[in-house]
């Protein structure tokens, strides 16, 4: 019989913006995965279809929405669909990712119906490959890149007889122990009380925008509330543009010698980074939030089982100008450490309780910028495929949720790429250039000065 | 199966390196290779596991495997 499970917090993240947004396209992800080489098609299909079987998170579907808007999950034993192929190579690269954009933007409408295409492709200049588009609520972009390798693993195994991939992990069994872990009563009570000290003990957090503090002051305004401290959300205008900055080989060696002298993590690191611009455009504020990205994936069997496992949680820190730069960064790697303690909880629950307890607005929010940082480059890892070109390449869905959106990679030549996903309706491309030059300012004169205060820091760049 | 087999189990969903070839002295960043992440999964694990309650200032001093199993007896014993 068929089990029907509720959806992961994880999964609910994705759940409720569609819900609140009305279009599954805030759901949507894409992604590229191609060769320099002449591949049988014949072969990666049967590839392909082997993977979903591998795969259980590629298989999910979702019931109706109930009255409260909520859904539960299931997966499918087998999915029986042809997967098409389709001749791009006619075409300039640059003419066929615009194509493929065209095809990130589309949505999965219905109920328990497939949420997930697979296309094979000919591109132009020899590359060949497959485009992947997926609802978010099924699988995260760790969980792609995984997925990509495996096909990749298989396709090596039966073309050149390359080992056999080992099996990846069986989603359902990690859905289900997923579950249990939420319902634990009193790891939730722990959970809880963690985030509700914070607020006992820090207040309602403050809103600061990338673009100052004119922000709220307009908030503020259209609220008729003066001491307002969120501010609202864009809901009307979605549409997003991508900005990348790529930060060279040498630079990018400072920060991560940095990150290991020190024994910080990269995330920290960038999150001083991304608070101090903040505080630094708004006026010195010094109770800062950015939403952090946490990809929960830890064990064997969450690496390899799928799914959507990726969750957001508000880093808050209240840093005095005094305060040197190494001590910021401890001070938020504490925080964060005891975050990943707690990240089996679900963040709607904190944004329910500041709600409760300051009446916050609806459709207002406390934090303007989101980061996730990839420690894993977006790479096919196969010795069998090391030498021969790769094109891979990932498309926004069109459809932003968030204000500011950074992620952060690695790159396969020992940089870092920093891509900005940015609403137009409120945003420009010269407000990411101005956070991204001042963003390195910061960790760069940091990073080579590490007992200046931030206050100095500020001043200075 | 005795708490540090049981032990050394949990730790080897995490890592690479097998119960059998893991030394008390092994460092869980350093050596075994755990990020912040992991190793605050692995702890929430532990309780899951121990039926214990960790606290965090003290989960925080912990370094080595000698220490967490240390601290594990500790919290058995007051249990």
């Amino acid at each position: 019989m068929r089990e029907y499970y509720p959806l992961t917090a994880a999964q609910k993240l994705h759940h409720n913006w569609i819900r609140d947004y009305k279009t599954q396209q805030v759901s949507g992800v894409s992604v590229v995965a191609s060769l320099k080489s002449a591949l049988d098609f014949g072969l990666l299909k049967k590839c392909l279809q082997l993977e979903f079987e591998r795969y259980g998170c590629m298989r999910i579907r979702f019931t109706r929405p109930d009255e409260k808007g909520e859904s539960k999950q299931y997966i499918v034993e087998k999915e029986t669909r042809d997967i098409p192929i389709k001749d791009l190579s006619g075409m300039s690269m640059e003419a066929a990712d615009n194509l493929m954009q065209q095809w990130a933007y589309e949505t999965f409408n219905g109920d328990d119906i497939p949420m997930c295409d697979v296309t094979m492709i000919k591109l132009p200049e020899g590359y060949n490959g497959f485009f992947i588009h997926m609802d978010h609520r099924l699988i995260d972009s760790c969980g792609i890149v995984v997925m990509i390798n495996d096909v990749m693993q298989l396709y090596t195994h039966y073309r050149f007889g390359s080992e056999y991939p080992k099996d990846l992990a069986d989603f359902e069994m990690v859905l289900e122990k997923d579950l249990k872990k939420a319902n634990n009563e009193k790891r939730l009570a722990k959970d809880k009380k963690f985030w509700d000290d914070q607020l006992d003990a820090l207040g309602e957090p403050l809103y600061s925008d990338i673009q100052g503090p004119e922000v709220l002051e307009e908030a503020r305004k259209l609220h008729g509330n003066e001491k307002l401290r969120a501010a609202d959300i864009e809901r009307k205008n979605l549409f997003v543009e991508v900005k990348d900055y790529y930060l060279e080989p040498e630079p990018t060696k400072n920060l991560i010698d940095f990150c290991m002298n020190h024994q910080l993590s990269m995330t920290n690191l960038l999150l001083l980074g991304i608070r101090t611009y903040l505080s630094k455009v708004n006026n010195g504020q010094e109770d800062i939030t950015i939403q952090n990205f946490i990809s929960r994936r830890s064990t064997h069997d969450e690496w390899t089982s799928g799914g959507s496992r990726t969750i957001m949680f508000p880093c808050r820190t209240v840093i005095s100008p005094e305060t040197e730069f190494i001590a910021a960064a401890y001070e938020i790697q504490n925080v964060q450490n005891r975050i990943y303690m707690h990240s089996n909880y679900d963040p709607a629950l904190i944004m329910e309780e500041m709600r409760r307890r300051y009446h916050t607005p609806e459709h207002t929010t406390y934090e303007s910028c989101y980061l996730t940082y990839q420690p894993m480059p977006v790479k096919m890892d196969n010795p069998y495929l090391k030498c021969i070109p790769q094109h891979s390449k990932w498309f926004a869905n069109g459809a932003a949720t968030k204000k500011m959106y950074l992620t952060v990679s690695h790159t396969e030549h020992g940089g870092m790429n920093f891509s900005y996903h940015y609403q137009t309706a409120h945003l420009e491309e010269h407000d990411m250039e101005l956070l991204y030059y001042y963003m390195m300012r910061i960790l760069f004169k940091g990073i080579a000065e590490p007992d200046m205060s931030i206050g100095e820091i500020m001043a200075q760049v | 199966m005795n708490n540090e087999m049981k032990f050394k189990e949990i730790v080897a969903q995490y890592c690479e390196v097998k119960p059998e070839d893991m030394k008390n002295d092994m460092r869980f960043r350093e050596d075994l290779g755990f990020s912040s992440l992991d190793f605050m999964s692995f702890l929430g694990e532990l309780e899951d596991t121990f039926d214990i309650e960790l606290e965090e200032e003290d989960a925080l001093q912990v370094l080595t495997i000698a220490q967490a199993l240390e601290l594990l007896e500790k919290l058995e014993q007051e249990g």
